[in-house]
């Protein structure tokens, strides 16, 4: 174990009203690992990897990522600056792309470097536009997200986020909102980032994916975490009987 | 995807099918040209009822020819700037107060909230009245304490409050429409995604960033129709300044109308006027809409 894990997660609890989503959360993330969180709809791994980036805000427990500490408990905000600067260090990429529709490609990605980091216009250009190439997207540039496909977007999305050069990047169920033809695409660019060596939090539902490209595999339930180990024990031999049912009809057919 | 559904169709082509396509083309294409005709011929016939009818009442037509011009540089000159200027302060109203309307803040809260009731809730009227006559008595008093304290700045202040029919015109139009578009902006603000706030903020961008660069822009597209809506109810309600003597559409036709008792032919001159008015804006309006729909077109 590292001493100084990327992402620290401690007793982390959620509530939505009288639903206690996240029942006491903890676990860490080193630098350059990819953790993939598997579970079934409702059982809180979305609303964890939002309160990373506190897109949700904690309703108690401590986050830390990198070298930024956030405690939080009921009735207490959390200083909105310590939040900022633990936000930037972190990516997301949603399942619904969520592109600026009003901008085109390369102004959805250097939207942040100009309006959050403040950059000139032409030294986010060519940031941005390193980041498309990367996601082989470069000459859709000047285009409208409407014009892209649902891969496209996904692709673009993941290049803002890029752009932004975050520490650690949040994937929340990011091939959900496609149509299966599409998956490959941008399961093909994060496989890439992964080997890279870029640290990531991967929630999915591909599990073949996950096996392939997860150092670490978190299977939570009901808001804690049941199980979790190397992909290769957690998928073929679960220890735990609720991981075991959750895994059986995917064991089945692949 | 949507690119590859509109390219022409791969695999073997069939002549056949291909001309049968065309024709399907041409006949739609037939069919609403010839309804747009028969529109045209239906409003044909409306207009020339009217004219008919207009006839049969001795309308006098040279009256009308006479006074148009004076009628059109000084009057529709002024509900033009009139309602320019006052769609202009109160869309900057109507937005602050949105803003106030979803903000947390319980002043902003408490101050959008008593604005849109009360100036929604009185007749724009009443609210002219209160402009125009009321607020001069303000004004004279503190003028006279200015005066009696020897205090030069209170009389100034009071000047403030004595406005001239054009200013209280602009201010109670602003006002009153400015209440009712914080509705329409709200509800434009909400109607956006909220995965487009999420977006924004785990961008680092803070609440007003997030406003400014991401939501409005799509929110303004949206909302445009209704704007323009508002727009042409103001135009129209700007007729309500005539009753202070500005010298707009109302005011001039009424006074030419009085001068010869030519009623008909100098109101139906100012409807007119309205209404070329409304439809110059309409067609605006939608030039505006289909710009800002441009980034949508796939």
């Amino acid at each position: 174990m590292n001493a100084n894990p990327l992402i620290q997660v401690d007793n982390l609890h959620k509530w939505f009203g009288m639903l206690h989503v996240l029942r006491g959360v903890s676990f860490t993330l080193q630098t350059r690992e990819v953790l993939v969180l598997i579970g079934r709809s409702g059982s809180g791994k979305s609303t964890m990897i939002r309160c990373i980036n506190f897109l949700e805000e904690p309703s108690s427990g401590v986050i830390q990522v990198g070298e930024c500490v956030v405690g939080c408990n009921p009735g207490v905000k959390p200083d909105p600056n310590t939040i900022l600067a633990a936000r930037l260090q972190t990516g997301m990429v949603f399942q619904e792309f969520n592109l600026f529709p009003h901008m085109t490609v390369i102004q959805n990605v250097i939207e942040g470097l100009v309006t959050v980091k403040r950059m000139s216009k032409d030294e986010a250009i060519a940031i941005g536009e390193k980041y498309l190439a990367k996601v082989g997207l470069l000459e859709k540039r000047d285009v409208h997200p409407i014009r892209l496909s649902g891969g496209q977007k996904q692709r673009v999305a993941i290049a803002r986020s890029l752009a932004m050069e975050p520490k650690v990047m949040l994937f929340d169920e990011p091939t959900s909102a496609l149509d299966p033809e599409l998956i490959g695409e941008v399961l093909d660019v994060i496989r890439e980032l992964a080997y890279e060596g870029m640290s990531m939090i991967i929630v999915t539902h591909e599990m073949g994916f996950a096996q392939d490209v997860g150092d670490r595999v978190m299977y939570l339930e009901g808001g804690v975490i049941v199980e979790e180990g190397l992909p290769p024990e957690v998928f073929s031999n679960p220890k735990d009987p609720r991981t075991r049912t959750f895994l059986e009809p995917i064991r089945k057919y692949h | 995807m949507s690119v590859e559904a509109i390219s022409p169709p791969t695999g073997p082509p069939s002549d056949l099918d291909f001309q049968m396509g065309l024709d399907l083309v041409a006949y739609q294409q037939k069919q609403r040209r010839l309804l747009s005709i028969k529109i045209a011929v239906v409003w044909l016939v409306l207009l020339s009822f009217i004219t008919i009818f207009l006839l049969l009442i001795e309308f006098d037509f040279d009256y009308v020819i006479e006074n148009a011009w004076y009628v059109i540089r000084e009057g529709a000159k002024w509900t033009i700037i009139i309602s320019v200027v006052s769609i202009s302060f109160a869309t900057i109203l109507a937005l602050m107060g949105a803003l106030g309307r979803l903000s947390k803040n319980a002043i902003a809260l408490g101050l959008s909230g008593f604005y849109i009731s009360l100036f929604r809730g009185t007749p724009l009227l009443i609210q002219i009245f209160v402009i125009y006559l009321g607020l001069p008595q303000v004004g004279n008093q503190l003028r006279l304490l200015g005066v009696s304290q020897d205090l030069p700045f209170l009389v100034t202040m009071g000047d403030w409050f004595i406005l001239t029919p054009i200013q209280s015109g602009v201010l109670a139009l602003s006002l009153n429409y400015g209440a009712y578009m914080t509705e329409i902006f709200r509800a434009g603000i909400q109607s956006i995604h909220h995965g487009q706030h999420e977006a924004a903020i785990s961008l680092g961008m803070n609440r007003s960033q997030t406003i400014r660069r991401v939501i409005l822009p799509q929110a303004v597209r949206i909302i445009i129709p209704d704007i323009g809506n508002q727009f042409i109810a103001m135009q129209k309600d700007s007729s309500l300044v005539s009753i202070m003597g500005v010298w707009e559409i109302t005011y001039m036709a009424s006074r030419l109308a009085r001068k010869e008792i030519k009623f008909m032919e100098m109101f139906l001159l100012a409807a007119a006027l309205y209404w070329l008015l409304t439809i110059i804006s309409a067609w605006l309006e939608g030039l505006l809409e289909k710009r800002l729909s441009q980034a949508y077109e796939r």
